[in-house]
């Protein structure tokens, strides 16, 4: 009998540690302090087991991800210019966050801005922090609100899933979080100051490596593409707004170019075979609307 | 040893009795967040919330949760605008204080920071941040995205499913 209480009182252990959170154990462990139930020794040691240390990039926190962010961008608008278009700027900027409303985080730091490239490049990139950016050569191969509200749901899927910061390599973030430590002085020494510069132009290099020359891996992108199908759907665009994007890259004269989403995607033919096994892609919902092709049409005249 | 296992798993079972019984304390992890009305982003906005700020859980559904201030106001936030302090009641106690935990580093401000932006930045003269502050400053309020979608007859305004 008593053998078998240990294996319970063990898992009872975990999932109590599973199911509770941080405040909740410091509260009652102040609870039980104050009653005199516990010593003061035990309360401090409770509430000092019950917080984690940083170990993935999971850890990095909101304005960590900002940061870093911001500097991605300054890297991407370093190597293309920015096309000014006030209107057309606000038109793909009301269709982002209406898809953000429906995403899978909608409240980051500073939540989501897009930008348009000046660039006839077939290309979009996301930057962590809700940096994303849209070349003008993509939007001339959208033929609806319904394609340009697939293709920015995909990057918004990528700041979601964090696939920016899964591209930072363990070791440096494992030298980050070690050189942060526990100092409670927010101003760092010239030192240690440095130092976290250089682990911080690697992590940029990290991710600016994957975005403009390399991409993803694969997996990754079929992970982007499932959630923007999925959120696109959930803010009521027809399902086929990616699918339709894909089929104007197939065969196309530019992808020997290997510039832009030819060089960082894997093949539209390969991102199609996935997505129509997609069970969201399925999902009965309104086709195309004509209201909103005939505002896409006036937002984009200008473009063409 | 038996009987300290079995002493600390008693005290560990108590806690978590008494405290789930109790209302959760909340963070705000993005710089700026409403409290609303209703859970939705459109819903009018009862007051702007801030990092840092701590909230009391009273209730939740479908990714927002609805909390209470220190002054008293009830509303809405969504459940990515706030979090709850990371913690593992098995955690080595061994390494515990070589390193900071992930709400430590926020509540500080520390880690990736303006000073280390600031920093990259003076080493690096040729990369140019206007842009970056520009398209931050694009903001599409609620009530516009809200238009947005009755005029496209997306979500809720749209066709029968």
């Amino acid at each position: 009998m008593r053998k078998r209480r240990f294996p319970v009182i063990l898992i009872g252990l975990a999932v109590a540690g599973w199911l509770a959170s941080c405040s909740v154990v410091q509260k009652g462990a102040d609870i039980l302090a104050e009653s005199g139930k516990i010593s003061e020794s035990d309360r401090q040691s409770i509430v000092k087991t019950s917080e984690t240390l940083r170990s993935t990039f999971a850890d990095i926190t909101e304005e960590e991800e900002y940061y870093i962010g911001r500097s991605v961008a300054a890297l991407i608008l370093s190597h293309y210019p920015v096309y000014e278009n006030e209107a057309l700027t606000s038109y793909i900027n009301t269709i982002g966050q209406a898809v953000v409303f429906s995403s899978a985080r909608p409240e980051i730091y500073a939540g989501y801005h897009f930008l348009i490239l000046d660039t006839d490049e077939v290309n979009a990139m996301a930057a962590p922090g809700g940096f994303i950016f849209v070349s003008k050569g993509l939007l001339r191969r959208c033929a609806n609100e319904e394609m340009l509200a697939a293709v920015l749901a995909h990057e918004v899927g990528h700041v979601c899933a964090k696939h920016g910061l899964q591209s930072i390599k363990k070791s440096r973030l494992i030298d980050a979080f070690r050189l942060i430590g526990t100092e409670a002085a927010q101003r760092y020494g010239p030192d240690e100051l440095a130092q976290l510069t250089s682990i911080f132009e690697g992590v940029l290099g990290d991710i600016v490596e994957k975005l403009i020359e390399r991409g993803y891996d694969r997996k990754f992108e079929h992970e982007a593409d499932s959630m923007a199908i999925t959120c696109a759907a959930s803010t009521g665009y027809a399902p086929q707004g990616l699918s339709g994007f894909l089929e104007t890259m197939i065969g196309d004269s530019s992808a020997v170019s290997e510039k832009g989403w030819f060089r960082t995607h894997p093949s539209p033919e390969d991102r199609l075979e996935k997505i129509k096994k997609d069970p969201a892609s399925l999902k009965a919902l309104p086709g195309e609307e004509p209201v909103r092709t005939k505002r896409f049409q006036q937002s984009l005249a200008g473009l063409m | 040893m038996r009987r300290s296992v079995l002493f600390s798993a008693a005290v560990s079972l108590f806690i978590i009795l008494v405290t789930l019984l109790l209302a959760e304390t909340l963070i705000v992890r993005v710089q700026s967040t409403s409290l609303r009305q209703n859970p939705k982003f459109y819903a009018p906005v009862v007051l702007a919330l801030k990092a840092g700020e701590k909230v009391e859980k009273v209730s939740g559904q479908e990714g927002w949760v609805q909390v209470r201030t220190s002054g008293g106001v009830v509303g809405w936030v969504h459940s990515s605008a706030v979090e709850v302090q990371k913690f593992s009641l098995l955690a080595i106690d061994k390494s515990m204080k070589t390193q900071a935990s992930a709400s430590e580093v926020a509540l500080a401000g520390k880690g990736f920071n303006k000073q280390v932006e600031e920093s990259y930045r003076a080493k690096h003269g040729d990369i140019n941040f206007v842009w970056v502050d520009r398209m931050l400053q694009i903001k599409i309020p609620a009530s516009q995205v809200l238009e947005f979608m009755k005029q496209g007859k997306l979500g809720e305004f749209g066709g029968a499913r």
